[in-house]
């Protein structure tokens, strides 16, 4: 078994206030931390569960800085084999159709089963990066998986829809797997670990090592342009209720129905 | 430290143990909890046995306070087993996701509690606090904390700090905001690859700046630094005796009256661990109208709030009464105001408590330089 597992370096953004620079279209990050997106951190757990299972290798594909090298070595620590960093300032990152280029790009190349992503990114939430990878790569998909079962030459996938509602989906290998939180409980890379990790194949390539024309991923193929970024105005309004306990629950239940959150 | 190549019954002088019984008669856990230090220590000699043993849940009961290996006849420190056995769960990366985010915080950003680094002096907006240059001499530079830094019930201690020392005169600086987490915490949760970067790392940074000596605000760093940082080049004190000074030499001007009865609670590590029991009751004493009660279980028997020991990451499967709510019903029968602590985990184990069992319209959980903050001039 041979998977790919296509991770990305995201700033947390619940612990320091959002600022947009003066630009107007990217965002003060100087304050926040960063780590792997936490999707893509069950996505490297399933991988390295089914590779523990059945045998095989687990590579890591990222986009991003050097600095993101600790994440890679993080996940090498939990038992991905070897990585390629693709760190090239010409690939229009904000969309994820020319992310999903690239990614393709470094892939295709590679015979492979599997390939992993998280199922959304906690910076943009776009949900589109590894769908549109499995359709540059011509291979089947299944998003939002909850669970993965690898059959001969087949992957089952349960995938969560709305509702709670369960799908199960069998698909033909080589497959694309976006994978949803919870799927599995991701392990600690202790720092031993991570320093073993070292040892390992840690490729950092450009475009033009991966042979993809930059013209084709940049800002200029990009369908998207980023106009104009804003905090949105915070309004809010307090109601609070009087009365004894029976009225109050009364009208708490009134204004739940009305408002149909019940 | 030890090397690798001990074994673990080496490491921990398993066989130095006389299985006298007094680790487990004194634990503190055990009316909670399902631990018995003793039947690890006797288990733990045999090798084979070791991974059955790193799987029982009762290896995170722990709350490292000391205790067994304060009353040990041998010196040994049974509760280091118990370390000793979680570090095998921490290398094979099966911990509780709490324990897993707070060690892996403290290696992306300095710190156990997932805050940015960038974000580790923002608890001085709006005050005038001196910064410390590597290599400028200054008599007393200041280690914050982690908890101290991010917690903004607790940041009190910081702020009222800084108002105090700038009032009195006092020479001092706090240290920059590369300043990182002391690792205590990464120590006991068994994280040991971690805790030997740290303790390098920390080493490195910290003896960059020249002062006579560092003083931490969190006897959890002032244990840590005093027992495992043997290179450190500045002595390391607890806040609490460095305001004993000041009080001493007249350098406190205080205001008002605080007509309480306090009780001082001592902290694990700055009490049995590090024997420091009289300094923060003479600075409580030292309020005017403050009336000093005592536990009956104080200074070296004090019970713990069971904040130490990483379990301000990990929940105990025990649903008994937390420690922490027998030391609040205790200090409300002897009739006290004010429970007094002089450290972060234990000031928020114990104020949970108190509100857990309504007593806050009567009773009221503080650390000693909150009050110190309120009764003296700044």
């Amino acid at each position: 078994m041979k998977s790919i597992v296509c991770i990305k370096y995201v700033p947390d953004t619940s612990e320091a206030e959002v600022k947009v620079n003066p630009d107007g279209k990217t965002v003060d990050d100087s304050r926040f931390s960063f780590d792997i997106n936490d999707a893509d951190n069950y996505a490297v757990e399933e991988s390295v569960l089914i590779k523990e299972d059945k045998g095989g290798e687990v590579d890591v594909l990222s986009i991003g800085p050097k600095q993101s090298e600790v994440m890679i070595r993080m996940a090498m620590a939990k038992g991905c084999d070897k990585a390629n960093r693709v760190e090239d300032d010409r690939i229009a990152d904000h969309d994820p159709l020319m992310v999903a280029k690239v990614l393709a790009g470094a892939i295709k190349e590679q015979e492979f089963d599997l390939v992993f992503t998280g199922c959304w990114a906690d910076d943009d939430g776009h949900m589109s990066t590894g769908v549109a990878l499995a359709e540059y790569l011509g291979v089947n998909h299944a998003s939002m998986v909850k669970k993965v079962e690898v059959l001969d030459g087949k992957v089952k996938a349960h995938r969560e829809l709305e509702g709670g509602l369960m799908e199960v989906v069998e698909l033909e290998l080589p497959a694309v797997l976006t994978i949803q939180t919870g799927i599995n409980e991701p392990r600690y890379a202790p720092i031993r670990g991570i320093r073993q990790a070292q040892k390992k194949e840690l490729n950092v390539v450009s475009l033009d090592d991966l042979g993809i024309d930059p013209t084709e991923v940049g800002s200029d193929a990009s369908q998207v342009l980023v106009e104009n970024l804003y905090i949105p105005e915070v309004e809010s309004a307090a109601e609070f209720i009087e009365g004894e306990t029976d009225e109050k629950a009364e009208k708490l239940a009134s204004i739940l129905v009305k408002g149909g959150l019940v | 430290m030890s090397t690798e190549s001990q074994t673990f019954t080496e490491k921990y002088d398993l066989l130095g143990c006389i299985q006298c019984g007094r680790c487990t008669g004194g634990c503190p856990v055990t009316v909670r909890a399902d631990l018995n230090v003793r039947q690890f220590v006797n288990d733990a000699y045999d090798e084979d046995k070791l991974g059955q043993l790193a799987r029982l849940a009762e290896i995170w009961d722990c709350t490292a306070c000391h205790t067994c290996a304060v009353r040990c006849p041998k010196g040994l420190k049974p509760l280091e087993v118990l370390i000793g056995l979680r570090s095998m769960i921490v290398e094979s990366g099966k911990v509780e996701p709490t324990v897993r985010d707070a060690l892996q915080s403290v290696l992306l950003e300095g710190n156990p509690w997932e805050k940015p680094r960038a974000t580790r002096q923002d608890w001085m907006e709006g005050l005038d606090v001196k910064i410390a240059e590597p290599g400028v001499h200054v008599e007393n530079l200041f280690f914050v904390c982690c908890t101290n830094a991010y917690d903004p019930r607790v940041q009190v201690t910081a702020k009222n700090l800084v108002k105090l020392l700038n009032k009195a005169g006092v020479d001092y600086a706090f240290l920059p905001e590369d300043e990182s987490c002391c690792g205590s915490e990464v120590f006991t949760l068994g994280e040991e690859g971690l805790f030997e970067m740290t303790v390098e790392d920390n080493t490195e940074y910290l003896n960059e700046f020249k002062a006579d000596r560092m003083v931490t605000l969190s006897p959890h760093c002032f244990t840590t630094y005093n027992t495992h940082f043997p290179d450190l080049k500045n002595p390391v004190i607890h806040y609490t005796q460095l305001m004993d000074e000041l009080i001493q030499e007249g350098k406190l001007a205080w205001k008002g009256e605080l007509a309480k009865k306090i009780v001082y609670h001592d902290p694990c590590y700055l009490g049995k661990q590090s024997g420091i029991f009289d300094e923060p009751r003479r600075v409580l004493k030292s309020i005017p109208g403050v009336e000093l009660l005592e536990f009956e279980r104080s200074r070296e028997r004090s019970l713990c709030c069971e904040g130490g020991g990483g379990k301000m990451w990990v929940e105990s499967e025990s649903k008994k009464e937390r420690l922490a709510e027998t030391r609040i019903k205790d200090a409300k029968e002897l009739g006290a105001d004010i429970v007094a602590a002089a450290c972060p985990f234990c000031v928020l184990t114990l104020e949970d408590a108190m509100k857990t069992l309504g007593y806050e319209e009567e009773m009221r959980v503080a650390e000693i330089m909150e009050l110190l903050g309120e009764f003296t001039e700044a």
